[in-house]
């Protein structure tokens, strides 16, 4: 499975874009986190690694903003590997090694909507990345 | 029938000489028994009553052939070959712990400015500092934050910046006398410029700590970091069978004047840390070290969220096998140290216990409480406190390290005794009073009328079990008469602040303020509503 991060612009929002594309190409999209407004939004969603780019295309042709999300940042100075995030994390995406270093897994992370490590770092090591367009 | 005088001083004289000689007998026995025991060890394995010396030691160090093992290794050891074994071929055993040290701070020297000043407050990087004795003399606590950037920089992070070799910036103030006139003086500085930086602290390297973990329905922000609501994470700090006073429990190699790594540098015990408690395994250590020569990996400002900023020490210590019970006591394992599972929702000084759990469960990373599985996250570094004891090993292999005899031991029989306080301080359990109550049934109109009839402001929504589903203010109830809704269900407000009988009244006032309201519904952790109290209620009690 690939991550990508759909955007979706004011004009968009109330067209069921989403359900056109699963239908039209009869892939399955499984949506990790959401967050939409009247006045637009994101969607991360989950796709098979086979399918990515007709379901970029697809979602492109519709007028979505598609990226491939890098979601969070640590800068790896500044951690001590304590593991205080780890606990924390709802989708397991951090880890110890066998040295007890900290890994944090990207493919897993859900970045914005959840968030929950950053404010708990000692360090102040974990960022969320800002998604910008591609 | 009497005896008389001269039989009975015969008899004492009698016992007196008997006493002598089987005593002269059982001396010159044990003696014997001695030697021949010790004479059949030394034909099998060399001289094991023996004791190792801390001279004999250093002297192996300076010969480089000194067995230096760290905590881990040595347990691997006394597993697979006995403790006479390690005891026989162990010198020295090092530990390592990095963890938040919060009665951390650095003691400098500015060195006299022209025209002299006698500094009455200053601040580096916008961060007060103490100033409790001459003249330029400033003690940098870990715990006091920026006033620019609060809960983000603080006195950890200035004794980081200029460890680092990073300028610092130093305003201070003062009342001017005729000895040291002036009264203002703003300028830069590295360490470099510094006559003496010393970490100078006063409680580091607990010998172990409590687990935490958090009953509330809100996350909250501890100095045991971020705990999620109902139990769904918690977290530990220490390493364990790593920790150095776990390894010395006793503290026969450990005292004043022990030299120990510190922040990545060599530094000393100075004495026992506040709180020292021995007797319950909740050792501390006071400690000073050169921070002109330490490590940035080993020394770390760092801040919690909502607490505040601390500092992250390393420490090392190195524990010489002097004696077999030294060897034992080093092979200490995780499983065998324990440590109570606390519930840092409830306030108050004596945090309820949910169990205990130990520390071989604790780097696990799941634990159980009330038959869940959960999550549990270290605070300290377990990877730093590894490559700390490998440091120290290779220091004293490679001769650079050399142990000290302490001058003066620790004590081992103090506890920690709680505060005396002269002043009581009232908990919401001494004003909750009960709460008139609804369900969500019921008609607008009943709610109205018992608002009236009880002289009241607030009526919490509870369900037929008595738990919390909401509350219904005066202002809710003529607002729904303005706007003409007819159900009650559509006026409830259902995100409820609410406050628990172990909550001080000081918090829950601030809790009141914050949020804006009037009253809180008092609440068990099962969510059944025990009462209310009103922001009439403290102002009554305030002016009393």
């Amino acid at each position: 499975m690939v991550r990508i991060l759909l955007r979706f612009s004011e004009e968009l929002v109330d067209k069921p874009i989403t359900a056109q594309v699963i239908l039209e190409h009869g892939i399955p999209i499984s949506i990790v986190a959401a967050h939409i407004d009247s006045q637009g939004g994101e969607i991360l969603a989950e796709v098979p690694s086979t399918h990515v780019e007709k379901v970029a295309g697809a979602f492109r042709e519709k007028g979505v903003i598609v990226t491939f999300p890098k979601l969070i940042e640590v800068d790896s100075e500044r951690c001590f590997d304590c593991g205080a995030c780890l606990s924390l994390c709802p989708v397991n995406a951090i880890s110890f090694k066998e040295d007890f270093s900290v890994v944090f897994d990207q493919e897993k992370c859900i970045g914005g909507p959840c968030g929950t490590c950053v404010d708990a770092c000692p360090a102040g090591a974990i960022r969320l990345v800002e998604q910008g367009t591609v | 029938m009497q005896a008389t005088c001269h039989e009975i001083g015969l008899r004492v004289l009698n016992s007196f000489w008997n006493k002598i000689f089987k005593k002269i007998l059982k001396c010159s026995f044990n003696d014997k028994l001695q030697n021949v025991q010790e004479v059949s060890a030394i034909k099998k394995k060399g001289n094991p009553t023996k004791k190792r010396t801390i001279a004999e030691v250093n002297e192996k160090i300076r010969k480089g052939d000194v067995q230096v093992l760290t905590a881990e290794e040595m347990k691997k050891l006394v597993e697979s070959s006995g403790i006479e074994v390690a005891y026989k071929e162990v010198d020295v055993v090092t530990s390592g712990t990095l963890g938040a040290m919060c009665s951390s701070g650095a003691i400098i020297n500015l060195g006299h400015s022209d025209p002299p000043i006698k500094i009455h407050r200053a601040w580096i990087n916008d961060v007060e500092v103490c100033h409790p004795g001459a003249a330029v003399d400033l003690y940098i606590g870990a715990t006091i934050m920026s006033e620019t950037k609060p809960f983000e920089y603080g006195g950890g992070h200035v004794i980081e910046d200029l460890i680092r070799g990073k300028e610092i910036e130093v305003r201070a103030t003062a009342y001017g006398t005729d000895c040291y006139p002036r009264t203002k003086l703003k300028t830069t500085l590295t360490k470099n410029d510094l006559n003496q930086f010393y970490l100078l602290n006063f409680r580091n390297c607990y010998q172990r700590y409590a687990c935490a973990t958090n009953s509330r329905d809100e996350t909250i922000y501890t100095y045991m970091g971020k705990l999620l609501p109902r139990f769904r994470n918690a977290t530990f700090s220490g390493s364990g069978a790593l920790n150095p006073l776990m390894n010395d429990p006793d503290y026969e190699t450990i005292g004043i004047g022990t030299r120990i790594f510190l922040g990545g540098a060599q530094g000393y015990v100075i004495g026992e840390g506040t709180q020292h408690d021995p007797r319950n395994r909740f050792g501390t250590l006071m400690v000073r070290g050169d921070c002109k020569k330490m490590d940035p990996e080993f020394i770390r400002g760092a801040s919690f969220a909502k607490y505040g900023t601390t500092l992250y020490v390393g420490i090392g210590i190195p524990i010489p096998i002097l004696n077999e019970g030294l060897a034992k006591k080093t092979a200490i394992l995780d499983e065998e140290i324990l440590t109570d599972i606390v519930d840092y929702g409830i306030p108050r000084r004596g945090r309820p216990k949910l169990g205990k759990v130990s520390y071989k469960d604790l780097k696990s990373g799941t634990i159980t409480i009330n038959e869940r599985k959960v999550r549990v996250s270290p605070l300290s570094s377990l990877k730093k406190a590894r490559i700390i004891a490998e440091t120290l090993k290779s220091w004293i292999e490679n001769s650079l390290f050399y142990l000290s005899s302490p001058a003066e031991s620790l004590p081992t029989d103090t506890t920690c005794s709680p505060m005396k306080q002269t002043e009581e301080i009232a908990f919401i359990n001494s004003v909750v009073h009960p709460a008139v109550t609804c369900t969500e049934d019921d008609e607008i109109k009943t709610v109205a009328e018992r608002i009236i009839s009880r002289s009241i402001n607030h009526v919490v929504v509870a369900d037929d079990e008595g738990r919390l589903r909401g509350i219904v203010t005066s202002w809710d109830i003529t607002k729904a008469v303005a706007e003409g809704k007819k159900k009650l269900s559509e006026i409830i407000v259902r995100k409820v602040v609410t406050t628990t009988p172990d909550e001080s009244l000081e918090a829950a006032s601030r809790k009141m303020a914050q949020h804006q309201i009037s009253a809180l519904p008092v609440i068990d952790h099962n969510k059944r509503v025990l009462g209310i109290i009103t922001s009439e209620d403290i102002s009554k009690l305030l002016g009393r």
